[in-house]
């Protein structure tokens, strides 16, 4: 029927419909209101795993990899000397355009006014779900099965860039000399598989704060600190469920 | 109608940067900043043993109320650039309340293995500082 036609039509007026097409009607506005209201109802149950009051460490024995690296930020006590970064560059040979790792500076208001200075060292966070290689289409970017370290194959990255857009901590350069992307793998080629039991950063820091070590073996500083009694440890960006594996904490 | 309203609006703000003006410089006429008697108005910057800590004369002199010998020549000497030569010029020093560490003690004022940023400014307040007045040093202008 043409459009033309149909304006031609009488209108039938809502007092003919038959009361079938009433309920048909009725009923499917029950079943959208049911859905809403279950739905309410569920999310005010409490959700089994919900753990943010807990703090982002992982439980006893949840530790996916052996050795589990990880890196503690005994974050209070950076005061940007930045000899991590001259470290960092100087042993795995990061241009100057780029970094592997890098100290941001915010300003917290305290009170009266005043303000403080903290400095926040950031790194690849080495996550257990990373963002970074589910968007990899060439696997160049993987997890190590053992260590669990986010490596990179630069054989294989085509420098897409799409795991610089994904990581959420901007732990990704494109190394032009590569033609590829770089990031930080805990040392792991010019260091760890060469028997040193630190990264470098971690090794030049004359403050202490950055504390490498493997979350599997309990007495290591790392796991000793990040489970310290009446102390806050929190992660980096956690909304992302990335759950990475670099924790932070006052000393 | 509108364009009295605008003109009005920007006498009103014209007004008022004028009073803030005079107000302000009134206030640094009643105590301006003289360096014979705080020290230099500079920030005192050190870069051994790591890079990026700060010392400003003004917090210590004129805010504080220290005088020029409660830390001359006693804790430190007055040519800038002496205390960095010294091979214990560290924070391990400090704690044993030699040179900054003589007051940050926790008592007199804020102990020195606390609040590393007041005094640590990085690289980064470093560059700033330098880097945002290159032309500042000597000219007197600040």
């Amino acid at each position: 029927m043409k459009i033309d036609d149909l304006e031609k039509l009488k209108s039938e007026g809502v007092e003919n419909l038959p009361s079938e097409e009433r309920r048909r009607f009725l009923r499917f506005g029950l079943a959208v209101t049911g859905v809403f209201v279950g739905g309410s109802v569920l999310s005010l149950t409490s959700a089994r795993n919900a753990q943010s009051s807990m703090g982002p460490v992982p439980a006893e024995g949840k530790f996916p990899y052996s050795p589990h690296y990880t890196m503690v930020m005994r974050q209070n006590r950076c005061i940007d000397c930045e000899r991590c970064m001259e470290a960092c560059v100087k042993t795995n040979n990061v241009p100057s355009y780029g970094y592997r790792t890098t100290i941001l500076q915010q300003e917290r208001a305290i009170a009266r006014g005043e303000k403080e200075r903290v400095f926040m060292p950031v790194l690849c966070n080495h996550c257990n779900r990373p963002p970074c290689v589910r968007v990899c289409p060439t696997t160049a970017t993987y997890k190590d099965k053992k260590n669990g370290i986010v490596m990179m194959d630069y054989k294989r990255c085509i420098g897409c860039k799409t795991c610089m857009a994904a990581c959420p901590y901007n732990a990704r350069y494109f190394k032009e000399e590569n033609r590829a992307i770089d990031k930080c793998n805990f040392c792991f080629d010019t260091r760890l598989s060469k028997g040193e039991t630190t990264t470098a950063c971690s090794a030049a820091c004359p403050a202490g704060v950055r504390i490498f070590g493997d979350l599997t073996n309990y007495d290591s500083e790392a796991y000793q600190l990040i489970h310290k009694p009446e102390k806050v440890v929190w992660v980096l960006r956690p909304e992302t469920g990335a759950i990475p594996n670099v924790f932070y904490m006052n000393d | 109608m509108k364009r009295n309203n605008m003109s009005v609006k920007n006498m009103m703000g014209l007004a008022a940067v004028v009073g803030i003006l005079v107000f302000s410089s009134l206030s640094f006429g009643e105590e301006a900043y003289d360096e014979d008697t705080y020290g230099p108005k500079a920030p005192i910057l050190w870069t051994k043993p790591v890079k990026g800590v700060a010392f400003f004369h003004k917090t210590h002199t004129m805010d504080a109320g220290l005088s020029c010998d409660s830390c001359h020549d006693s804790i430190f000497e007055m040519a800038a650039g002496t205390a960095e030569q010294n091979a214990d010029f560290t924070m391990a020093s400090l704690y044993k309340g030699k040179y900054c560490g003589a007051c940050h003690d926790g008592s007199m004022a804020f102990a020195s293995n606390t609040r590393c940023t007041t005094c640590h400014i990085g690289v980064k307040g470093y560059n700033k500082l330098t880097g945002a007045a290159p032309q500042g040093k000597g000219s007197g202008k600040h």
